[in-house]
């Protein structure tokens, strides 16, 4: 067991050196994509070897064995050089992870102020990637001790050291991470500046990070009541999310928020999202009964289902939100009455969606007016009175969504274009296959000429 | 605990109280770096309180602003608020924000003040910017970076700190060199560069014991002749003659003809110098002789010649097509260059007599090739073809062609004689006869007097130039360019460009715009409004010759504008020639980075037009001459298999200039490549080009005896080497115009080194090599074929198991063939015999030993011993060590090769020397005969 296991920690170790080597972080890449499987099998006695076979004899090997905590690491071992400091940081990645995941949240304190230290000392653009993700659990750590303030001076100075650095990996991470800090502890305001201010390198981050930030935008821009621009983010960072079973979590949170920034903008969503994903079905439940009050426009019944599920709404950080949508259900309500009446006493409307008072049902309809929820007039008398409904067809409505399709259209395609990678002059070798052909063929034609294979049959 | 929001502090700045604000500001000043995203909402209050004249502590507000810039990433406003911050701003402060707005400043310094030096009109750059610079300056010298400090201050163009700080270091001879390097590869300033150079000039010179050698270095550069006189007679006052004779030959090696003239001129004029015994040496040195002689006789004693390639060429392209006489021409002038061996031309003049026409010119002037740099015999060997003989009027042009190569740079005797003819027949241009003899007239006074700068010269040629005549008319003008090489010289230009557009011969016009391309030679931006008006013209020829003024102007630079514009061209121009001629271009420009011009070229290489594969192919050829780079000959390997006939001889051409002087162990392709060359050329279905391109190929890898290599850049001094790029500007030529093809003779510089005592005599004694004796010989010579047994035929076979048996069988027998060709001992005789002895022990090396030997393995530490003036290549020359007891070089040996003057410990004992060709001459012995010297005659 500890056998495979190290062999696996060095068969990544070794694709860590070859990306440092060759300047290519692809193969950094490729041993992350490894490392979800090989970060559940790490066990003390496979880390200490990968110590001892990796480092010389000096401070930083017997730290490691300590921290590894198999104080017996042979330190004896065949005399190993200096590691690169890729292969270095990413052996700290893992003793990282192994310590989240032991649950050993105190030494893992202790041990990320040695990792940032080791970090900082080096100015390569080859570690970006691993100081990315390194900079994740630093960050984790510090949320699963509740201690979210006092990491951020340390975040913010690593980010400018990031930017000046060029270390976009590092980079975005650092801002998702610090978006996230904000907004457990519900500053969005501090949120909100720190997008205002910041340049995302959207273009060159890794889609994970990207989806993240997206994400947090969302929420941002969710509380600060832009709606439109909310949704935006959200569905594109829901698109641009790794569609795999490790990131269902991902998944249920942006598609939670999703269908309440839609229902809060007047929309219902459809039946199939809450249906179509087998992994998401149980996790939306409540926002399914949300749903179907704000559609019925049933006040009651949307009072009684926050008060059910206000523990889970807490916890999905979307409370706030769905609370707002109680004027969304009286909105639709209104709605459905002026689909079903062409003229209706405001007393009446007043009535059937349970509301306080008529004078209150009248300031109700003025505003769902004026939101354009409806086309209707309030009559003095005190009747509402819908306009004929035009053909939306007869309207540049149908030519502006469809325009607004196609802008998407393009530009997915466009960027799956540049997203595109092309390998570097494989023509040259085709050219060589090309030419060794050429060769063999003119060979032959040169002994035709020659008359060397005509002899012995004639 | 951190501070969640700034919000309390922001309130206050908007207090009327000061105190208020000072405090709020200095808050914000301690938690801006967290909360920067915050307090950058209040950013005009910040500037706003800076900008009020009235407020104390407006210097605070400046630093903070500074900050919530930086961390904004809008560097340029950091640095802005930072300089107005004043005091507040701590230059010393160890943190990333100091360093980054500091590194800000000194670019923004550096740009600023290369702008205000160019245009002093400008605005100087601020006095804030400026404190800021020299601050971080003072201190990289105090910490002693002092290279550092230097190169930055040479970038910003401030040369009062470099010549102050030079005036100040310890170890000022490490600096001096260090400038000088930076000045001429990496400063990009012409006028800024020479002032450079002249200040380090001027205090190498006024040290207490100033290095003469770097003196001399400096003075090539500047090409200045009054400074090279000061330096002459400074040494001879302090009667240092060997270092003066050394730096006589450093100066000869690798500076114009003009300056040579110049400064022998202003030598001659003093009188108690020209009249010293002692300075006579030095003077005779500065007339080039003694180098022409020296590199002869080492040519002509190593020469190493396999006749039998020669002979299987000739052979093969046996020829009714004159081409195919032409390129044996070639061939044999290339690989006799300089050797004085005509003795093949001798043997074969049956075939010489086949020539007719064109081919007979140049088969004359493939003497000149051979006998190059022969000046003592020159003239007499050439005499029965000379003007004034019966012969054809092709022979007689060719052979002043030839006499202005043989005197090639070196054209002092020859040219008068030369001139005459011009003069002579000048009006009689349009003639057919006349036309051909003056062709090669100005042709050979353009190579003789080659950058003399010689204006009465140039006016000879103007009048056969307007005479009009197509023949002339073509080589008058590319020699008006040779002669006024590098001068810039404006109203030539302007006379050449106005008659370039009047004229209606296209040959002629080609020959103008290759002569303005040369008049602007190492002109770089000076040159930019000829480049502009020839690239711009309507005319095709004369955008390439645009082309090829870019290639000289901005030659070994690496300059990113001309390179962009070359690139353009390459792409984008409506004709063919202009494309080719850009590409080519690319390989001139980046001389010295050649390592990246495979990588820029690749794409090139595979593009549809065969125009542009062929200039590919020359580029590669032509950047990487003699350099040996494996990526510049895999780029050129598909090329040379090319569908089109012409990039195929490119290819060929290109590899063979890559790889001269490689052998087996130092290139182990090389011996596939040169079989490919053989096989083009015995090839019955290749086409004449390619074939053509071959025969050239070989005579350039074995070219001079296989004692010469294509050397671009002057090892000496770092200089470009000029004679060489003119020599493969003009060969490029040959595209349109064959006889030029001899000009690549020019580029060929001997390999050895030669160790000569203060009488200038060449004593015979060893040198030691710390690697294995082999690594570096010379290359095994090609065995006769074997003649192939008549195959018998006993019982009938199936056809196919008989082509089958055919060909394993022919395979081989060409595998035994390869083997013998490396067992075959050498038999050739004209070999001296301490070499022959060297040859053999390389002999017993096993040849498996190939693949196991790399780079790092090279070196010995047992030396093997070479004789004074043998073959040394290039790369050899840093396994070289000088440890003869008696003789010991003057100049501290650094893997320099060419001529090393020597100090003799025992100048009373005798001893052997080798006698040069003039030496020999002047006895008149009829055959050279290396090392049959006693030593009566020595004495």
């Amino acid at each position: 067991m500890t056998r495979t296991n190290t062999t696996e920690i060095t068969n990544s170790l070794v694709l860590v050196a070859k990306s440092a080597n060759s300047f290519d972080n692809r193969y950094v890449s490729k041993a992350f994509r490894d490392l979800g499987a090989l970060r559940r099998r790490l066990t003390a006695p496979a880390l200490a070897a990968v110590v001892a076979r990796t480092y010389p004899v000096g401070a930083t090997k017997t730290y490691l064995a300590a921290v590894v905590g198999e104080g017996d690491v042979d330190m004896e071992a065949e005399e190993a050089s200096e590691p690169l400091p890729e292969v270095d940081a990413y052996v700290h990645l893992l003793v990282q992870l192994y310590l989240l995941d032991t649950g050993a949240l105190a030494a893992l304190d202790a041990f990320n102020v040695h990792v940032v230290a080791q970090l900082r000392a080096h100015n390569r653009r080859t570690l970006d990637l691993i100081a990315a993700k390194i900079w994740f659990y630093v960050a984790r750590t510090y949320e699963l001790r509740r201690d979210f303030v006092s990491v951020r001076p340390a975040l913010q100075t690593a980010l400018r050291t990031a930017t000046l650095r060029h270390d976009d990996e590092t980079r975005a991470a650092l801002i998702t991470l610090l978006l996230r800090n904000y907004l457990l502890t519900h500053d969005v305001e501090q949120a909100a500046n720190l997008v205002g201010k910041l340049e995302f390198p959207e273009a060159l981050a890794s889609n994970a990070l990207v989806a993240r930030y997206f994400y947090y935008l969302a929420r941002i821009h969710a509380v600060q009541l832009d709606y439109s621009r909310a949704h935006e983010y959200v569905t594109a960072a829901m698109r641009k999310a790794p569609q795999s079973v490790q990131t269902v979590g991902f998944q249920q949170a942006a598609t939670k928020l999703n269908v309440v920034i839609e229902l809060l903008m007047g929309d219902i969503p459809e039946a199939r999202t809450f249906t179509a994903d087998a992994a998401l079905e149980r996790s939306l439940a409540p926002y399914l009964t949300v749903t179907r009050a704000v559609r019925l426009g049933d006040l009651q019944l949307f009072e009684e289902c926050v008060a059910q599920h206000a523990a889970t709404f807490q916890r999905d950080a979307t409370h706030n939100l769905v609370m707002r949508l109680r004027q969304n259900v009286i909105k639709t309500g209104i709605r459905i009455i002026s689909l079903s009446y062409s003229k209706i006493s405001l007393r009446d409307i007043c009535i059937k969606l349970q509301l306080d008072s008529e004078e209150s049902t009248e300031y109700i309809v003025a505003k769902a007016i004026r939101d354009g929820v409806i086309d209707a007039t309030i009559d003095v008398q005190g009747f509402m009175a819908s306009k004929e409904i035009v053909d939306v067809y007869a309207t540049t409505q149908p030519q502006a969504a469809f325009d607004a399709r196609i802008k998407f259209c393009n530009l997915v395609h466009n960027d799956m274009v540049k997203a595109m990678r092309y390998p570097t002059s494989t023509n040259r070798v085709d050219l060589k296959a090309h030419l060794e052909a050429s060769d063999k063929e003119s060979q032959l034609l040169k002994a035709l000429q020659d008359g060397d294979l005509d002899d012995g049959f004639f | 605990m951190a501070l969640t929001s700034a919000a309390p502090y922001l309130a206050l700045l908007s207090e009327a109280d000061e105190s208020l604000k000072t405090y709020a500001l200095t808050s914000l000043n301690e938690v801006v770096d967290q909360l920067w995203a915050e307090v950058a909402n209040e950013i005009t209050a910040i500037e706003e309180l800076y900008e009020s004249e009235s407020y104390a502590h407006r210097h605070l507000a400046a630093l903070l602003a500074s900050k919530v810039y930086y961390n904004l990433g809008d560097f340029d406003a950091a640095v802005k608020y930072a300089l107005a911050a004043g005091n507040q701003f701590d230059i010393d402060e160890q943190s990333q924000y100091v360093e980054t707005i500091i590194s800000k400043c000194i670019n923004r310094y550096i740009a600023q003040s290369q702008k205000f030096v160019q245009a002093p009109s400008g605005p100087a750059p601020s006095p804030e910017l400026t404190f800021v610079f020299e601050r971080m300056l003072q201190k990289c010298v105090q910490t002693g970076e002092l290279k550092l400090a230097v190169g930055i201050a040479l970038e910003s163009y401030r040369l009062d700190i470099v010549a102050d700080i030079l005036a100040k270091a310890d170890d000022a001879m490490d600096l001096v060199s260090y400038v000088l390097v930076i000045a001429t590869t990496v400063l990009d300033n012409a006028a800024v560069r020479t002032q450079t150079l002249r200040a380090l000039v001027a205090l190498v010179l006024g040290m207490a014991a100033p290095d003469y050698f770097v003196a001399t270095k400096l003075i090539i550069q500047l090409n200045d002749a009054a400074l090279a006189a000061q330096l002459f007679t400074d040494l001879h006052t302090k009667a240092d003659h060997l270092t003066a004779l050394q730096s006589a030959f450093d100066l000869v090696s690798s500076a114009s003809q003009e300056l040579l003239y110049k400064t022998l001129a202003a030598l001659q004029a003093n009188e108690p110098l020209a009249t010293d015994r002692d300075f006579a040496r030095v003077l005779r040195v500065l007339t080039g002789v003694p180098t022409c002689d020296l590199d002869v006789t080492f040519l002509a004693n190593n020469n190493n010649t396999d006749v039998s390639i020669l002979n299987k060429a000739k052979a093969a392209l046996d020829g009714r097509n004159s081409i195919y006489h032409s390129a044996v021409s070639f061939q044999t002038a290339f690989m006799y260059a300089g050797t004085t061996d005509d003795s093949f031309l001798r043997a074969n003049l049956e075939w010489l007599g086949k020539a007719t026409n064109w081919s007979k010119f140049l088969a004359t002037a493939a003497l000149g090739v051979i006998h190059k740099g022969n000046l003592a015999q020159g003239r007499t060997i050439l005499q029965p073809y000379l003007p004034g003989n019966s012969g054809s009027h092709f022979t007689k042009g060719g052979s002043l062609y030839a006499l202005g190569l043989i005197y090639a740079g070196h054209g002092r005797e020859t040219i008068d004689y030369l001139k005459k003819h011009l003069i002579e027949d000048g009006n009689s241009a349009g003639n057919d006869e006349v036309d051909v003899i003056l062709h090669g007239a100005a042709l050979g006074v353009g190579v003789a007097g080659m950058a003399s700068g010689n204006e009465e010269l140039y006016e000879v040629l103007k009048t056969v130039l307007y005479s009009d005549s197509a023949v002339a008319g073509q080589a008058a003008g590319l020699a008006m360019g040779l002669v006024m090489l590098g001068s810039g010289n404006e109203t030539a230009i302007d006379d050449m460009f106005q008659y370039a557009q009047e004229t209606q011969h296209e040959t002629i016009i080609r020959g103008l715009a290759i002569g303005i391309a040369l008049l602007n030679y190492a002109k770089e931006d000076t040159a930019k409004t000829t480049i502009d008006k020839l690239l711009e013209h309507q005319n095709p020829i004369l955008r390439y010759g645009g082309a090829f003024t870019v290639a000289l102007a901005y030659c070994g630079t690496g300059n990113n504008a001309a390179i962009k514009r070359l690139l353009h061209v390459a792409v984008s121009d409506s004709s063919d020639d202009v494309r080719r001629a850009a590409v080519i271009a690319l390989g001139f420009v980046l001389l010295r980075d050649y390592t990246t011009v495979p990588t820029i070229v690749e794409l090139l290489s595979e593009s549809h037009n065969p125009h542009v594969r062929y200039g590919t192919a020359m580029a590669l050829g032509i950047s990487c001459a003699g350099r040996g780079l494996p990526a510049a000959i895999e780029v050129l390997e598909p090329l040379s298999k090319d569908p089109v006939d012409f990039v195929r001889q490119g290819a060929l051409v290109a590899m063979s200039m890559i790889l001269i002087q490689e052998n087996e162990k130092t290139f182990p392709k090389v011996a596939e490549i040169r079989k490919q060359f053989a096989g083009v050329i015995a090839s019955k279905s290749q086409d004449a080009l390619a074939k053509f391109g071959a025969s050239l190929a070989q005579g350039i890898i074995d070219a001079g005896g296989r004692n010469v290599t294509i050397q671009l850049e002057n090892t000496q001094t770092n200089t470009l080497n000029m004679k060489a790029i003119v020599g493969l500007t003009v060969f490029t030529q040959t595209w349109y115009w064959f006889p030029l093809t001899h000009f690549l003779s020019l580029s060929f510089t001997p390999t050895s080194i030669t160790g000569v005592r203060e009488d200038l005599r060449v004593p015979k004694f060893q040198i030691n090599c710390h690697t294995k004796a082999d690594i570096f010989g010379y290359p095994p010579k090609v065995a006769d074929a074997k003649e192939k047994a008549p195959e018998k035929i006993v019982t009938a076979v199936l056809s196919t198991s008989a082509r089958a048996n055919a060909r394993a069988k022919k395979a081989k027998a060409e595998k035994e063939k390869d083997d013998m060709d490396v067992d075959t001992p050498k038999e050739e005789a004209p070999e001296p015999p301490v070499d022959e002895a060297k040859v053999e022990e390389g002999e017993e090396e096993v040849p498996e030993e190939v693949e196991t030997e790399d780079a790092s393995t090279r070196y010995t530490k047992t030396p093997y011993k070479i004789d004074n003036m043998t073959r040394v290549v290039p790369s050899q020359l840093k396994y070289i060590s000088f440890k003869d007891e008696r003789f010991v070089p003057v100049r501290k040996f650094r893997g320099t090769g060419g001529v090393v003057i020597l100090k003799d410990n025992a100048p009373g004992e005798p001893a052997e020397f080798i006698k040069t060709i003039r030496q020999l001459s002047n006895t008149e012995a009829p055959v050279p005969e290396p090392f049959t010297l006693s030593e009566e005659d020595a004495e």
